[in-house]
Formats: C-alpha cells, sequence, structure tokens
C-alpha cells in the first residue's frame, strides 16, 4: 500500500498542502480531482518523493519513501509527468527502453516487456518513428508505455503509477483508451493514481475519489460516496447538476446556466 | 522514412570500428606530412620499431627521431584533446539536454585560457623556478575552467535548478569576462609573451613533448573514461530531470560528475593546446544526425570523431601556408561552421532537431 500521513507543504508563508491523507491500493485506480492551484501536483510530487513535505511522511508497501534509495524507488513506483519533451530525436522504441533503466535486466526481457507494453498502448506500429514527429496523443501513449515498461515485471510486491492528468489535452476516444488501460493496467497488483481533469471521466473510471479544494481534502470515496452536489459545490466553487446514467448507474455532472451577471455582459455590450 | 531509419539500424554496429579505422589512417597519414616528407611504409616500421618489432631495420635515423620526438607526441596529444573535446560536448549536451552547449560556452575553455594566461604575464613576474611554472600550468587550467563553470551553473540556478535559458546568457556574460581578463593581461604582457596569445585564443598543437603528456595524458584519458560512463544515464536525463529522477537517476551527482571531469579534461587539454573551438558542438551533432541519438553511441563515437576531425584540421594547418603553420582554431572553425549548418538545415527539414 501507498500511504501519505497529514501532508502539509508550506512555500514561504503560502499553504500549498494543509494536512492532504491519501492511500493507493495496488489493484485499484484512484483519482485525485480539484480546481486548478489547489495542490494536486505538488501532492504527486511528495507522493513521488520528487519534494519533501514540510510536515507528514509518505509509506510505501510499509517502509518509510525516505529510506528507500532512488532506484529502489523506481522498481516500485513510476511517474507519468504532465510535459512530454524529449530533447534530441530518440525513436519511440528508445524512448521506451529507458523505461528500464533501472532494472539492469537482460536484453531479451527488456524487449520482451517493451514489446509487450507497445501493443498495449498500441504504439508498436510507429515504434520506429522519431519521437518528435509524434502528435500530442501518440506521445502521450508513448509515455504512458515508457512508465508501464518501468514497472511491468512479474513481481509478488505491489507497484503504482502516478500519472499528472493523462489525459489533458486528447480528445474523447484517447481519453476513453488511456483510461481503459489504467484499469487494465491495475489488474497487474500495480495501484494507480491519477490527477483527472474530467470529473465525468472520474467518476465513470476511478474506484475511488480524492476531492482536493485550496491544499486541503474536502472529500475521499467512491464515487457513489462523495460525487455529489455539496461535494463538488466545495471543491471548485461551482454549482452544478448531478444526474446519474440509466445504464450503469454512474452519476455524472453537468454545470448549472451562467449567472445572470455573465450573461449580461456577455448578451449586452456596453454603449457609451 | 522507413528507409533511412533500416540504414541507420543496420549501421550501428560498424560505426565505432569504422571511426576507429579512419582515425587510425588519418593518423598514418598526418605522420607522413612535414618539412621532411616520409613515406607511410617507414612511419608504420618506425612505430612498429619502437614497438619492440621488426628490430632489425635499418632505417634513417633522422627520421626516427622526427617521428618519435616531433610528429608521434604531437599526434597523440592532438587525439586525446580532440577525442576530449567531442565527448565533453556530447556529454555536457546531454546533461543540460541542450544542443547549443559545449565546453565553451559554460566557461571550461575561456576559464582555463584566463588562468593560464594570467600565470604566463604574472607568474613570470613574481618569478617562478621552470618546473613549478610548467606544473602550474595544468593546474590553473583546470581550476580556471571549474572555477568559470562552477560560477555559470551557481548563478544560472533558479529554486535548485539549473535555468539554461539563464545559463546561456551567463555563460556569454562569463566568456565576455574571461576574454577581458585575457584582454587586460595582453596589455600588461612583454613583446615575447605576446606572441603566446595567438597560441591560447586560437590554439596550436605544436608544443607536443612526451614530458607534458606525462602529466596531461592520463588525466584526460580518466575524464574520458569516466564521462563514457554515464551514457545510459544521459540518454535517461533527455526526458528531463525529474523524470530522470522518477527512472531511477541520481540527477545531481550526474550532473555533477560530467561537469566536473569535462572541466578536468577541457581544462587539461587548454593548457596543452589553448582554445579550440567548434570541436564540442559539431562532432556530437554530428553523430546524432548521421547515425542516432543513443548516448551509448554518441559518447564513443564523439571520443574517435573529436579526435578524427581534429587530426584531418592538424593535417590542413600544416599543409595550407606551409612552410608556417595556421591557427587549428581558425581551421577547425574553417572546416566545422560551414558543415555544421548544413547538417542543422538538412535535420529541420526533417523535424529532428
Amino acid at each position: 500500500m501507498y500511504e501519505a500521513n497529514d501532508l502539509s507543504l508550506r512555500i514561504g508563508s503560502k499553504v500549498i498542502l494543509d494536512d492532504v491523507s491519501i492511500k493507493l491500493h495496488p489493484g485499484k485506480f484512484t483519482a485525485v480531482v480539484g480546481p486548478n492551484g489547489a495542490g494536486k501536483s505538488s501532492l504527486l510530487k511528495i507522493i513521488a518523493g520528487e519534494q519533501t513535505p514540510s510536515q507528514g511522511a509518505v509509506k510505501v508497501n510499509g517502509k518509510n519513501l525516505r529510506t528507500y534509495r532512488s532506484t529502489e524507488l523506481s522498481m516500485l513506483r513510476a511517474v507519468l509527468p504532465q510535459q512530454q519533451v524529449v530533447q534530441f530525436a530518440f525513436s519511440v522504441e528508445q524512448v521506451i527502453h529507458l523505461g528500464r533503466h533501472v532494472h539492469r535486466s537482460r536484453r531479451s526481457h527488456d524487449e520482451r516487456i517493451v514489446a509487450e507494453v507497445m501493443r498495449l498502448t498500441d504504439v508498436y506500429k510507429f515504434r520506429h518513428r522519431s519521437y518528435p514527429t509524434l502528435s500530442g496523443g501518440e506521445k502521450q501513449r508513448v509515455q504512458l508505455a515508457r512508465v508501464l515498461a518501468q514497472v511491468w515485471d512479474d513481481a509478488v510486491h505491489p507497484r503504482y503509477v502516478l500519472m499528472d492528468e493523462p489525459t489533458a489535452s486528447l480528445d474523447i476516444a484517447q481519453q476513453q483508451h488511456i483510461f481503459a488501460l489504467a484499469r487494465q493496467v491495475c489488474g497487474r497488483n500495480i495501484g494507480v493514481m491519477a490527477i483527472v481533469h474530467d470529473l465525468n471521466q472520474a467518476a465513470r473510471f476511478a474506484d475511488e475519489l480524492y476531492f482536493i479544494g485550496d491544499g486541503r481534502l474536502v472529500a475521499s470515496g467512491s464515487a457513489r460516496e462523495v460525487f455529489t452536489r455539496a461535494v463538488i459545490q466545495k471543491t471548485f466553487r461551482c454549482n452544478v447538476n448531478v444526474y446519474h446514467d440509466p445504464c450503469s448507474g454512474c452519476p455524472f455532472i453537468i454545470p448549472e446556466t451562467f449567472p445572470s451577471v455573465n450573461n449580461q455582459s456577455i448578451l449586452k455590450p456596453v454603449i457609451q | 522514412m522507413d528507409a533511412t531509419v533500416t540504414l541507420r539500424r543496420v549501421g550501428n554496429s560498424s560505426v565505432i570500428p569504422g571511426l576507429a579505422i579512419l582515425l587510425l589512417v588519418a593518423m598514418l597519414f598526418s605522420l607522413t606530412i612535414g618539412a621532411v616528407s616520409i613515406p607511410v611504409s617507414e612511419v608504420g616500421i618506425i612505430l612498429l620499431k619502437n614497438l619492440g618489432l621488426f628490430k632489425g631495420v635499418a632505417i634513417d635515423s633522422t627520421h626516427e627521431l622526427v617521428i618519435t620526438t616531433i610528429r608521434f607526441p604531437r599526434i597523440v596529444m592532438t587525439m586525446l584533446i580532440g577525442a576530449m573535446l567531442g565527448v565533453s560536448g556530447a556529454a555536457l549536451q546531454g546533461v543540460f539536454r541542450n544542443p547549443l552547449v559545449e565546453p565553451g560556452l559554460i566557461g571550461v575553455s575561456g576559464g582555463a585560457a584566463a588562468a593560464v594566461v594570467v600565470v604566463v604575464v604574472f607568474g613570470a613576474s613574481i618569478s617562478l623556478a621552470g618546473w613549478t611554472y610548467e606544473l602550474l600550468i595544468p593546474f590553473a587550467a583546470f581550476a580556471g575552467g571549474l572555477g568559470a563553470t562552477f560560477l555559470v551553473l551557481k548563478l544560472s540556478e533558479q529554486a535548485g535548478r539549473t535555468n539554461i535559458a539563464v545559463l546561456i546568457l551567463i555563460g556569454v556574460a562569463v566568456n565576455a569576462l574571461t576574454g577581458a581578463l585575457i584582454g587586460l593581461s595582453i596589455f600588461y604582457a612583454d613583446e615575447n609573451q605576446l606572441r603566446t596569445f595567438t597560441f591560447w585564443t586560437l590554439g596550436d598543437l605544436g608544443g607536443a613533448s612526451w614530458q607534458k603528456l606525462a602529466v596531461a595524458a592520463p588525466l584526460i584519458l580518466l575524464s574520458i573514461t569516466v564521462l563514457l560512463f554515464f551514457s545510459r544515464a544521459l540518454n535517461v536525463m533527455a526526458l528531463g530531470e525529474a523524470e530522470a529522477y522518477y527512472i531511477g537517476v541520481d540527477v545531481e551527482r550526474t550532473k555533477m560528475l560530467v561537469i566536473f571531469f569535462s572541466a578536468l579534461g577541457v581544462g587539461v587539454s587548454v593548457s596543452l593546446a589553448g582554445m579550440i573551438g567548434f570541436i564540442g558542438l559539431v562532432i556530437p551533432h554530428l553523430v546524432r544526425v548521421l547515425f542516432h541519438p543513443d548516448n551509448r553511441l554518441v559518447l564513443p563515437a564523439s571520443v574517435l570523431g573529436g579526435a578524427l576531425l581534429l587530426v584531418l584540421a592538424d593535417v590542413l594547418a600544416r599543409t595550407i601556408a606551409r612552410p608556417s603553420e595556421l591557427p587549428i582554431g581558425v581551421v577547425t572553425a574553417l572546416i566545422g561552421a560551414p558543415f555544421f549548418v548544413m547538417l542543422l538545415l538538412n535535420a529541420k527539414s526533417k523535424r529532428e532537431i
């Protein structure tokens, strides 16, 4: 289990995170949602070990994160960051092979794993192409493959994949693809955490939801428990109506109509 | 697209042996050229004889002396410096994830040259004995190179990370400063010292000797070896520093060691032959564009490619204006600059930069 307890982060006098706890379970997909600037990315960086919290501690499989060497940690958790820049014209296959760096395993073993994750993420057919020539969606899938290659070995211990907005700027089909993959990945004793912008996608795919607003944990639980008008209003300061999908019973939201003030300013030009 | 990719994949395994053979050929050819021209067969025999073979063969003793005391140390030094500049360029570009970085830009060369020039001009006035002076120069070069590099790094740090845009600007400023220091020293230099300034600013491979190499060669070889060990880690760093950390690379250690050994090797190179530009920038690019950007190829190929380019440039420098010699830095820039622009245009049209 991945467990972060009472995390706080202050930079100067600014409070980024205030007493946030989160648990990731192997085999489960956890989504973190919240408005821009709520501290979601900072939370991910602390959990990933990149940033040290002002208070609180993170435990991975029962051991404090700080006691791991960075190579040991890399065998347990992989991170898919938001940006996707690769300097120099590496081929797709080379980029994915970089995910195998820490393992120092046999070449044939690495190649089998890389081929497997390339098929899974549907990048196999353009594996020889140069990374900078890919489209945004293709790049995202290549990076996902790279991240999966890092934790793909058959291992008894649970492993984790942390993703910072994996579907940002992707079309709806690509989003479905990435989320379906993330769920599939959970089946390998891997726990997945993703920062998700689209609330409906989060409700649809995640086992557990964490609502973060203003650096605080507003609510956490399954979509049925916490995906409510009150929680969303408190987290995002936005009024929404919650409905339920008649087929799956999964909740979804539609924002309420514009406040009248906005309507007026848009519709009636100011004439002086 | 696919055709070029397959061509690259097929060609990869033969890149290193191919470059090694080219280097050997260039080396032998270079040894034949000079005030007396010595046929390649004789050069070969002299080299083999000095390795303990062909003991009985009679050869011209003057020719042997020319090869063993003048040309051979020179070619060894040329190859070491070329290799060092090439590999440090490749490693620094990898660590900063920026194709514009080269030892000159981050202050290594300028800092080393400025320190040496200061020692040459002002060291004489505090009348140092001959051998301390000789010994002080490589150390001054190293200290100057490292000092300037750390100044550039420290000043371009932002919230614990190196800001590349700032780094390049600070690099320009520090280079201007080291240039001014060199200029200031020129102002106080006497006639004799003045002549050595072309040496420091444009490079000169003429001063090679086994004595100098005895100190410099181990340091350069050590630096090259250490840098080669980072090939794999540098590949991962291409993804970004945070990503490299997530994958399990000790980013700070990699950065510090690559910079330290680049400064050491390049600093020592500058103390031997002054500032030779362009090789550190152009060679890694050449390898990336011609073959592929995997640092496990780029670094060793830059070692051989850097040595090869400098040997060829030296041949040209010694032949074009015979009997006098062109400054080596002029030749490397004359060959390198147009070729580099051509490669960049080619890569730009293929969106590979």
